[in-house]
């Protein structure tokens, strides 16, 4: 009996010394989160409305895991919906992609932009929309007092300043040329692939064939098939000139209906209006493969005795240079597409590159205001080249001396926003 | 008549160049619109463009039945896939799904369209193989290096050609898949961003000359 007395208790003790170890647990308080303050809901500058920017100040002393919940509301009472989640440690001031001209880094503070569109469709200006942010760590959690605000749609992008500088220099310069060329004239480098378009016309008039000349498959928005507009006057100028025969398939109808004007005027130009023949430019699909296969098997007919490839191409610049390799053709290329120069580089017998393309028609067309306007173009790859070489010196020098900041600066004026 | 020729569609062309320049700076929803109305624009010119554009093909692919004109029998498949298509697009109002089966439309474009589009992009391998071999054929200096950079990338994409490097420089510890990485990473995206940087300050000249009515070519020389 005293033997089970003892157990009894023995086990009582052990229970209650547990008990009471688990009450001593419960009684440690577990450590609160410090309030969120200097909440403000202020409209995202530089933008066409409906963002709203929330900063508050960050809370060095949030243990590790905690988040910051940002909720937004269109009514004064409830209806809030989560817009944002993240750690404690990301979303500073200095995270918006902003330079230094338009935006003050704020250390010590949270950013971030609520784009109300995602919530609410479309948002009006003025329309007042009420924020409140949440911070969770753990099982506590801490929660603001809402603020209020709204958007308005801005009228100049001051991060862009450094880009208007950059044009109003160009712009600037581009006056200064056209001017200049009025006075005297210009010298401007040999092109070889448009020194090649005489002798190429020139084939295809002895040879008595035709010469095909392909706009490419942009539309009429795109630099490359505006400068290929231009090229196309200059050739068809020629063609009208030695009585040769053009033919200008076309992707685009838009493109057509401008080269169809282009080339009545070429040939106006040249005193042949009676040699135009409204099927020199022909559509013949929107269909990027049924183009190709359509001009491949023309000039697979007909055998051109010069090709020219000119303006915007994707993949059917392979299939359209290899069939008029083989066809023995002369073969002229040129495209601000940078992932098809390859082909045409290796199918073709001179290739414009992408600067080049859009020089051309002023090249040919000798005219001086024209080519004055290439002076601009290699005014600014000056300026590029010197910013490249300075840039490269001082972010160097900037890592070398640990100059971040000044690095951060100079990285700034040349970034695109 | 120079004044509707000429002069109107320089204005038009200045003004909607500067102000479709500007929607860039200015953020505005005034502005967001007005671009919105421009592409709307272009949308609608474009379809009256296309239909302008089918009469074309129509009337050439005639001219050449009627003439008898060399490889006029092709001209005759012309209005036959025209037919093929749009028939059936009328028929099936231009779905292609009716439920879970296949309109004629469907059809069409399943077992017409496709088959043939996807035959004309194989036909690119082979063209790609005939470029590659002439790519590289050594006859300069430059191309000796292009031809050693695109034996590093093949080898380094194939296990064969890895195997290979492991076995004949394996004791440089430099893997082929570094040497891969740095080719593309570097020599190529120079060139590649040399060419951009060219081609985005063609594009603002361009532009310039077009905006302030320089270059106007497209308009006629009177």
């Amino acid at each position: 009996m005293t033997k089970n007395k003892l157990i009894f208790f023995i086990i009582l003790s052990l229970l209650t010394a547990g008990g009471a170890s688990a009450a001593a647990k419960k009684s440690i308080p577990s450590p609160a989160l410090a309030a969120i303050s200097g909440l403000s809901a202020a409209d995202m500058p530089y933008d066409s409305g409906g963002t709203t920017l929330l900063s508050w100040d960050a809370d060095p002393t949030a243990p590790a895991g905690t988040v910051y919940r940002v909720f937004v509301s269109s009514l004064e009472t409830g209806g809030w919906i989560k817009a944002e989640e993240f750690g404690s440690g990301e979303k500073m001031s200095g995270s918006l992609d902003l330079p230094f001209w338009a935006w003050k880094t704020r250390p010590g503070v949270h950013e971030v932009k609520v784009e109300l569109n995602n919530s609410f469709g479309e948002v009006n200006d003025g329309q007042v929309f009420h924020f409140k942010i949440s911070k969770v760590g753990g099982a506590v959690s801490a929660e603001s007092a809402a603020v209020s605000g709204s958007t308005r749609g801005n009228w100049f992008r001051l991060d862009r300043l450094n880009n208007i500088v950059m044009l109003a220099l160009v712009t600037i310069v581009f006056f200064w040329a056209v001017s200049h060329a009025k006075r005297k004239g210009l010298f401007i480098r040999r092109i070889a692939g448009l020194d090649a378009i005489d002798e190429a016309i020139g084939r295809a008039t002895e040879m008595g064939k035709p010469i095909y000349y392909v706009p490419g498959i942009g539309d009429m928005t795109m630099v490359s098939t505006i400068a290929s507009t231009f090229i196309l006057g200059e050739v068809s100028k020629k063609v009208a000139q030695y009585d040769s025969t053009i033919k200008v398939p076309h992707y685009n109808p838009v493109v057509m209906t401008v080269s169809k004007e282009v080339v009545k005027q070429a040939f106006l130009e040249a005193g042949r209006p009676d040699s135009f023949r409204e099927d020199i430019n022909q559509f013949i699909s929107q269909d990027q493969f049924s183009y190709a296969a359509s001009v491949d098997g023309m000039i697979s007919r007909e055998k051109p005795a010069a090709c020219f490839f000119m303006g915007y191409f994707a993949a059917e610049s392979l299939l359209l240079a290899e069939v008029g390799a083989t066809t023995g053709a002369i073969q002229i290329a040129g495209t601000d597409a940078e992932g098809q120069l390859p082909f045409f580089f290796t199918s073709c017998d001179y290739t414009l590159i992408g600067e080049e393309l859009y020089a051309a028609g002023a090249y040919l067309s000798k005219d001086p205001m024209l080519l004055s306007a290439l002076k601009a173009q290699d005014f600014g790859k000056l300026v590029v080249m010197v910013s490249v070489v300075l840039g490269a010196i001082t972010v160097s020098v900037c890592s070398l001396m640990h100059w971040g900041v000044f690095a951060q600066l100079i990285a700034n004026l040349f970034k695109s926003y | 008549m120079k004044l509707i020729k000429k002069y109107i569609p320089l204005a038009i062309v200045f003004v909607f160049g500067i102000l479709t320049l500007l929607t860039y700076y200015v953020p505005h929803k005034h502005s967001v619109n007005f671009l919105e109305a421009m592409n709307k624009w272009e949308n609608i010119v474009s379809a009256f463009a296309f239909f302008l554009g089918l009469i074309s093909l129509f009337y050439s692919h005639y001219a050449k039945i009627s003439r008898k004109a060399d490889g006029w029998g092709y001209s005759i498949f012309v209005y036959i896939g025209f037919l093929a298509i749009a028939v059936p697009a009328y028929v099936s109002h231009g779905k292609n799904m009716n439920g879970s089966s296949l309109t004629w439309l469907g059809w069409a474009f399943q077992y017409i369209y496709n088959p043939l589009s996807a035959t004309m992009f194989a036909v690119l391998a082979f063209y790609i193989v005939s470029t590659a071999y002439k790519s590289f054929r050594i006859k300069s200096l430059q191309a000796f290096v292009l031809f050693v950079a695109a034996m590093v990338l093949i080898l380094g994409n194939v296990p064969l050609g890895q195997m290979i490097w492991e076995k004949l420089f394996g004791w440089t510890s430099c893997a082929i898949s570094d040497i891969v990485d740095w080719i593309l990473h570097v020599p190529a995206v120079a060139g590649k961003r040399g060419i951009m940087i060219g081609i985005a300050i063609g594009a603002v000249v361009t532009a310039l000359k077009i905006i302030f009515g320089i270059e106007r070519q497209y308009l006629g020389k009177d």
